[in-house]
This record gives structure tokens, sequence and C-alpha cells, in this order.
């Protein structure tokens, strides 16, 4: 125990750049997935059919074993940041396009009803009621994916993608030696840590950003 | 169709009129709305009837054009507003739904200011319009105005939801079933609160129900719906009760329509009783000779802005050990627009066989008693059977 922690306070300013690396890749992933979501989620919540099509596209993405996928996308996009930051894109479709489709169409019928009878227009309605409304069920589905990814980016060092996937291999290919556990599990704290803080915010997010009358 | 009396001033030209309004739903074979003509005029308030599948809510809601009609036109001041933009036609009429839909997201300053800021109104424009509002539904602005819909109770969501309506002071209000989803005792005084509102108002108010007794009590004209949204009689409550346009009519009215009639009857048009009043600070010397007095048995304590409080009886002067406050019955209190329905369902409620009546104010007006409504009902009979007899209705 006291080599480990010996060993973490040696290597703390590169285990920190990994993790500001991973977090770097998991919240570009998010932030791109989200958008993409948004799109797409807005473009069929309103027809029951083609938004079920669309969902289990996006679903079986995720029966994708994640190792698979990486090494799929390299002979279109190379090597480095850019596979692991496409797989990790279409990880995190799921459960965002999920929630937010789910979330616009939860939104009380009435409730849109009388927008629309007192002259709202789609567009005006879509961001001052729908969007609002469904809001906390979307964040929902923004965190479960980032959590999510948090985990599957690690995998993103095999097609030598950032982040702390980088010690776990560097341990997984020295198994036997002293250092090979330190650098896996140094690795893996890094990555729960680094999901346990993002989920926080997230919760904080939610509720700096969610109205008080809808909580 | 039957035309109505011309009892309302000017009937040159109507503010709504539906031309030949039909429509059909894609799938379907049959028209939801057929032809239907219909003329509604300033300040009156049109009551839509009819039983379920009549297609009432269907005509209600093209005249904002929320169902795009098939064919047929719509009129708004005498302008052709079939084609025009439906946002900015929705604008110039209320819109209120039995389900009320508040946005539960934001304040209730900011659901009343939403027809205001969707026409671009400044600020200060839209907060002293929503203050005003707010105090015409009389719900303190102070308190109310930062809340959230969930606070509300289902009486006060309503409120809101009609003050909503009114926000852009629209000439035209539509209300499909907009007190069906609330309890009877509280819908009835919603329904006398929204006359009252209405007297000052004077909205064209086009009005979606499938409850005939809901009707004659709003209605200033109701046209009663058969199938397709067909006009099986456009009248006044009065002519549809005493001379039924049809078989279908007869049967949608239904039996005791006679009685029908105690919803027409406003509190304030019969002859109110007057009762001993005391004030509420008054001994019981006092109280007993106000008793002894009268023929009534009973005397009726006032506060200081002569609001009735308590009903107290000779028999309650007798617990001596009680302080005065505490012994008797509290008043149940009634609008003058309330109808002599809602005074005899008050009466059954309460177990008292009299019901102070009220001003706008909560001040003491008079007393509606058991005899009062009894007599109503008597002549309402008596009136019924005579026209059964083919006699005219003294009305």
């Amino acid at each position: 125990m006291g080599e480990f922690l010996h060993y973490l306070n040696f290597r703390k300013g590169h285990l920190l750049d990994l993790t500001v690396a991973h977090a770097q890749i998991v919240l570009y992933a998010i932030a791109i997935a989200t958008a993409i979501s948004f799109v797409t989620a807005i473009l069929v919540y309103r027809h029951e059919r083609v938004a079920a099509i669309v969902l289990s596209i996006v679903a079986t993405f995720l029966t994708i074993p994640s190792l698979a996928l990486f090494t799929l996308l390299i002979p279109f996009v190379g090597l480095g940041a850019k596979p692991a930051l496409i797989a990790l894109v279409l990880y995190a479709m799921l459960p965002i396009l999920r929630n937010t489709v789910v979330g616009l169409r939860s939104v009380d019928r009435a409730v849109i009803e009388s927008a629309q009878g007192m002259g709202m227009n789609r567009l005006r309605r879509l961001a001052k009621i729908e969007l609002p409304l469904a809001w906390p069920v979307i964040l929902t589905g923004i965190r479960v994916a980032t959590v999510l990814i948090v985990g599957i980016a690690a995998l993103g060092a095999y097609v030598n993608g950032p982040g702390l996937g980088e010690d776990i291999f560097a341990g997984l290919s020295r198994i036997g030696t002293p250092t090979a556990l330190h650098l896996t599990v140094s690795a893996i704290l890094a990555a729960v840590l680094l999901a346990l803080l993002l989920d926080s915010l997230y919760l904080v997010l939610g509720k700096l950003t969610t109205s008080r009358g809808i909580r | 169709m039957t035309e109505g009396a011309t009892a309302n001033g000017n009937r040159s030209q109507p503010l709504i009129r539906l031309e030949n309004l039909t429509k059909r739903f894609p799938g379907q074979k049959r028209n939801a709305v057929d032809e239907l003509t219909l003329e509604i005029f300033a300040g009156e308030i049109v009551i839509l009837v009819g039983p379920s599948g009549s297609g009432k809510t269907t005509t209600l809601r093209m005249i904002n054009r929320l169902i795009e009609p098939t064919s047929g036109r719509i009129f708004l001041e005498g302008e052709d507003v079939t084609a025009v933009n439906s946002d900015r036609l929705r604008r110039r009429m209320g819109y209120v739904i039995q389900q009320i839909g508040l946005f539960p997201h934001v304040t209730i300053a900011n659901n009343i200011a939403t027809v205001p800021k969707l026409l671009g109104w400044n600020k200060q424009r839209i907060r002293a319009r929503v203050d005003e509002l707010l105090e015409l539904i009389g719900m303190d602005p102070a308190a109310y105005r930062d809340r959230y819909p969930k606070e509300l109770s289902g009486g006060q969501s309503q409120r809101v939801g009609v003050a909503r309506a009114l926000a852009a002071d629209p000439p035209v209000l539509l209300m499909d079933e907009p007190f069906s989803a609330i309890d009877p005792i509280t819908r009835a005084r919603l329904q006398n609160e929204f006359l009252q509102l209405q007297t000052q108002l004077r909205k064209t108010i086009v009005f979606v129900t499938h409850d005939i007794d809901e009707a004659i009590k709003m209605g200033d004209r109701i046209a009663i719906l058969d199938d397709q949204s067909r006009v099986a009689q456009y009248d006044t409550p009065e002519q549809i009760l005493a001379a039924p346009a049809s078989a279908f009519v007869e049967d949608f009215i239904g039996a005791g329509a006679s009685l029908k009639r105690l919803n027409l009857t406003r509190v304030a048009d019969v002859g109110l009783v007057s009762w001993p009043t005391e004030h509420v600070t008054a001994d019981r010397d006092e109280i007993r000779d106000a008793i002894l007095g009268s023929d009534k048995g009973s005397v009726l304590l006032l506060d200081d802005e002569r609001r009735p409080q308590r009903w107290l009886s000779m028999m309650d002067l007798e617990h001596t050990g009680t302080p005065l406050g505490e012994v008797g019955l509290p008043a149940q209190l009634m609008q003058q627009n309330a109808t002599l329905y809602d005074a005899l369902n008050e009466m059954l409620n309460s177990l008292q066989g009299a019901t102070a009546v009220v001003d706008a104010d909560g001040a003491y007006c008079g007393v509606i008693d058991i005899e009062t409504v009894a007599a109503a009902i008597r002549a309402m009979r008596q009136d019924a059977r005579r026209v059964l007899r083919g006699e005219e209705a003294v009305n």
C-alpha cells in the first residue's frame, strides 16, 4: 500500500495529464453526440415509427463490442484520437438520443395545445416549452452517456487514442512486473474518480438549469 | 335552424361567422363537421352543446384553426380569416381548455404574459397587465406573481388559465369544457365568478360543453348540435327549454326541463328575504330581542364590513357557558349571480334552510331561503303545465 502511494506521488503529474486528456475526449464526444442527437430527435420525435427505427439503429452501435468498433474505424480514419472520438460519439448517442426523444414526447399534450392555441409557432413552442420541459430527462441521458463513455474511452488507447487507457494498456502488457499493477490500478482509480466528478457536476448543472416549477 | 329573439342590441353584423364549415379527417368516410353555418354576435356567450362525437370540439378548434377546415369560411369581425396566418389569428382569440395546460416551468406571471410577449409588449406594460389580471381573478399579485403552477389548487389554476387567455384583451374567448375537470362545488363558484367577470368584460365567448345544465346556466344563446355538428336548435336557453325545436332537442334536454330552469334564474332575480342581523359584538340580550322581533327564529351576525359570519338561534343562546362566537352555525355564502340551482344545492349540502347572499365585495344583501326556491319551482312547474296544455307561458 505504501509502495502504491509512493508510486502515485511519483506519477501524479503524468496521471493528471492523462486524466485531463481523458476528460477532454469524453466531453468532446458528449458535445458532438448531444448536438447530433438534438437535431435527430427534433426531426423524428413527432413521428412515432421513424423515431422507433432511428432509435433501434443507434441501439445497434451499443451492441458492437467496443474493441471491435475502435479497430473497425482504423481503415477509415487511421490511428489516434479520431477513431476513439468517433466510437465514443456513437456510444454516447443512444442514451442522449433516446432520452431526448422520450423527453420531448412526454411533454403534456394539453400544455402544447394551449401554447399552440395562443399563437406560438412550432419553433417557439420547441424552444420555450418543449425543450425546457424535456430538459431534466435529456440531461439524465447526457449524464448516463458521460459515465458510460468514461469507461469506454479507456479502450481508446488501443487505437492510440488519448487518455487513461495508455497506462491501463501499459500495465496489462507488463503483467508479472511490480509496476504493472500500479499502472493499471492508478489509471482505473483516476477513471472512476473522473466519472464520479463528472456525475456530480451534472447534478449541480441539473439543479442550476431546471426550472423550480418542474423540480 | 331557429333564429333567436332579437333581444341583443346590434344584430347587424356577427362578430364571428362560420359559413358552410366542413371538416373531414383523413381516412374517414363521413364529415366530422358538415356544412355548419353559425353566427355569433359580439358580447354574447354562445354555448356549443351536444352528445359526444357531435363535432362540437372540432367546430371550436376550427374557429382558431387548430384544426384546418376542409371547406367553408370563417369570418372574424367581418374579415375572412380562413387563410390568414393562423398563429397571428390565434393571438386575437383567447383559448381555454379543460386541462388548462398552464406551462409548469414558468411562473404564474410569465404564464399570463404569454400572448403579450408574443405581441412584443414592453416589460412595464406586461407587468402592469399581469397584476391587473391577477386582481381581476381575485388573486393577490404580490403573493402569486412569482409562484409556479404546481403550487396552485385546481380552481386557482383554472382562474389563471382564464387570465392568461384574457391577457392581450382579445375580443373573442374560445373555451373547451373549461370547468369540466373541477369538483362540483368549486365548479359552481368558478362559473359564477366567470359570469360576474363577463358582465364587466363583455367578451364574445364560444363555449363547448357536453352538460346541458351548464349550457343553460352559462349561455346567452345555446347551439344544440346533433351528429356532424348539425344545428338542432340555436336559441336562448329560455326558448330552448320552453319550445324545443325537435324530438332530438327534447331528448337532449332530458326529463325535468321545468326544473332545469333553476339554472336560469339568478338568486338576485328572486325576492331576497330580509333577515334580522346583528353585529358580531352584540350581546345576548340584543340578539334575543332581534330574534323575538321577527318570525325567522334566528339572527345573522355580520362583521365590520357587513360580511355574514354566523347564524344564531334561541337555542344557541341557551349555552350560556360558551362565548357567542363559538355557538351557532357558520354562514354559507352565495353570490348574487348564483343560480337557484346553486342555492338549492348549497342548502342541501349544508343542511340549512337558508343561505346568505352577498355582493361582489362579500357584504350582506339578503337571504334566500328554501321557501323562495320552492315557490320558484312551483311557478316553473305551473308554467310547464300551461305549455303542455298549449297556453302561452307566463314568464
